[in-house]
């Protein structure tokens, strides 16, 4: 049996239908079958069957009641299998961070109809207090707009992964926010290609005419968590969010004060390997040596690049080029 | 004659046990429900199975011990499987079905959310797109649901957090920087903190409902202390960094515009920290390489040079 079709699933359709039948009263055959993701045909037998369903003594009518017409299903609010449920834990969780997110980006809830929403939501889930907070970068307006209307933008780009800034034109494609940071998945016309931009990194942003007129179609925003940097070219790669190689991308393998593991299990590509003795070693994939320059510097004295080799100079190397702002030499 | 479909046997055992205003047996059940094989055994696992497939679907199937020969009936309470209306308009519905659809959760909750309240299929698609929130939610977060479930029934919570066994009076939830916090009053030290829920050790024991004693007057977002440099306990000290172009949207960006102190016509700026654990400082400070600076007081801009002598001695070591 197919799992569209077990039980489980089964009932869980007829009450989702049920439920929300009851707050339209009446729909089309065609609307409630395509919302739920059935033929025509295959609604209708599923609610007649379910119209028969019920027990005596209790009349089906008392308990769940549906009437099939030619065109039209219709139920009746307030039949037992037609009322809204509780929610578990997890469901109320979602639902109400979900509103809490989406009210944290700056313009989403102009009318204030999600605002109301969330307070009745969140009366009947006994005023739970959750909070979302997203950043909000000066420029996440003008790239958004810039989205909205298909509009290149000339930026200026600081690359944290590089440590380079550079002038760029783009085309916004995608926004979204993920751990903590806004980003924009747009055309880049100095690369011809896709590139990921972190948009609190963008330093200016000014509109620089239309986009081109034809539109690639958007792949489908998937996967959890953002890339490691904000320029990497993410064509046809991989969902959003999962590592995006370039150029100097490496792995690194590093053995760590103990006392410092937190900050490794924060980046996403981290892993822990074997130990050392009491240090613990962790892989880490690199984007570009500024990236581990400051890793390591986080990470602190106590830590020992081990391989590649190469990359044991970055940290000592990064260290005396800030103390120079410390210390400035007269030469 | 075919036998029954098992969706109409299981729909009608759902409706029974929540018309039944008393706990019914087993063979109480068989007979008002249609569709239970004839033989003890074989009857006894059908239900099982029919009830297990209920509890995973939610519903709150209780069982309960009654007079006679059955020992044990059941029955679902009306109150704990009805959820009040909660009367939302039209474009109340549709805002909270965006939302939905715009912040990902990794898993399809927030639909299942929406169809027990009437709100569940497909919508249709109107207007530009938004922006895509992602919302790292159950995930490797096993403890958020008992935390949120835990402030919602006023209830005490202890877990274990950093090898320690903590007992929490939770007063909120947080999402900030990319993770969950739980806000709420320490039992043991009788202070505020805040525990980031993926370091959560296992899964939060939760107390009865209504067992929390958050202090009177706590207030979460206050406790929730806006910056790393805050966790600290030690007393609080104003440092000035300098972050140069480069990086100083980012930062602005992070600390809020009222951090800043001074702008240059370079468009560097100074902000200003309120800092307790200079440690985390000093962590921030150096994550943005050499377009940062400390410029005083001139303990912390000493604490930043030793980190960054010692960093070149361990590279110095053979």
């Amino acid at each position: 049996m197919s799992p569209a079709n077990d039980t489980a699933t089964r009932l869980r359709r007829l009450l989702a239908i049920l439920t929300w039948l009851a707050q339209e009263g009446e729909a089309p055959i065609d609307e409630a079958a395509a919302r739920f993701d059935l033929t025509p045909a295959a609604l209708v037998t599923e609610l007649e069957m379910a119209a028969c369903y019920g027990v005596p003594p209790y009349s089906p009518d008392e308990l769940l009641e549906i009437i099939v017409t030619d065109d039209t299903v219709s139920t009746r609010m307030g039949t037992a299998l037609a009322r809204p449920r509780r929610l578990s834990p997890r469901e109320g969780l979602a639902l109400a961070a979900a509103a809490r997110a989406l009210l944290a980006v700056p313009g989403s809830d102009e009318d204030g109809a999600l605002s109301r929403a969330l307070v009745k939501l969140e009366r009947a889930l006994g005023d739970p207090s959750v909070e979302v907070e997203l950043d909000t970068p000066p420029l996440l307006e003008t790239v958004r707009g810039a989205l909205d209307a298909g509009q290149r933008l000339a930026i200026t780009y600081y690359s944290a992964s590089t440590d380079q800034t550079g002038e760029r034109v783009i085309v916004p494609r995608h926004l979204f926010a993920s751990e903590g940071h806004w980003y924009v998945d747009a055309w880049c016309e100095v690369a011809d290609g896709v590139r990921r931009f972190r948009v609190d990194r963008i330093a200016s942003a000014a509109p620089a005419g239309p986009g081109p007129s034809e539109v690639v179609p958007d792949p489908p925003p998937s996967g959890p968590t953002a890339g490691p940097e904000g320029d990497r070219d993410v064509t046809g790669t991989a969902p959003r969010g999962a590592y995006v190689p370039g150029p100097e991308s490496r792995r690194v393998r590093i053995a760590v004060d103990p006392a410092m593991v937190w900050l490794l299990e924060t980046i996403p590509t981290a892993v822990a390997v074997d130990g050392e003795g009491d240090r613990p070693v962790w892989e880490v994939f690199v984007g570009g040596d500024a990236w581990l320059e400051r890793l390591l510097l986080r990470l602190g004295p106590d830590t020992l690049v081990l391989d590649p080799v190469e990359d044991r100079e970055l940290a000592p190397s990064a260290a005396a080029r800030i103390l120079d702002r410390y210390r400035p030499n007269p030469s | 004659m075919a036998p029954p479909d098992r969706l109409e046997r299981v729909t009608d055992l759902l409706l029974v046990l929540l018309d039944t205003g008393r706990p019914l047996s087993l063979r109480e059940i068989a007979l008002r429900v249609p569709g239970y094989p004839d033989g003890h055994d074989a009857r006894r696992q059908a239900f099982e199975r029919d009830k297990k497939l209920l509890r995973d679907e939610g519903v709150p199937v209780a069982t309960e011990p009654i007079e006679g020969d059955d020992q044990i009936g059941y029955r679902v309470d009306p109150d704990a499987y009805y959820l009040p209306d909660l009367g939302l308009d039209l474009d109340e519905q549709a805002a909270l079905n965006l939302a939905v659809a715009g912040v990902h959760l990794g898993e399809p909750i927030g639909r299942e959310a929406l169809s027990k309240l009437g709100m569940g299929g497909r919508w249709p698609r109107r207007g530009a797109p938004l922006p895509v929130v992602d919302l790292p939610l159950v995930d490797g977060l096993p403890a958020l649901p008992a935390l949120f479930d835990a402030v919602r029934s006023r209830a005490v919570v202890g877990f274990g957090y950093r090898g320690e066994q903590r007992s929490v009076d939770v007063a909120g939830i947080r999402f900030r920087g990319g993770h969950w916090y739980a806000v709420g009053w320490d039992r043991d030290r009788q202070q505020a903190r805040t525990f980031r829920v993926d370091r959560i050790e296992g899964l939060p024991v939760a107390g009865d409902p209504g067992s929390a004693a958050v202090p009177d007057g706590f207030d979460a977002d206050e406790a929730f202390s806006r910056d790393p440099w805050h966790f600290g306990t030690g007393s609080a000290v104003e440092v000035d960094v300098v972050v140069d172009a480069a990086e100083a949207s980012r930062v602005v960006t992070e600390l809020g515009a009222d951090a800043v102190v001074d702008r240059a016509d370079d468009d560097s700026v100074v902000v200003r920290l309120v800092v307790t654990d200079v440690d985390a400082l000093v962590s921030w400070v150096l994550d943005l390489l050499d377009h940062a600076e400390v410029l005083g007081p001139p303990e912390v801009r000493a604490a930043v040079v030793a980190r960054l002598e010692a960093v070149i001695g361990a590279g110095a070591r053979p």
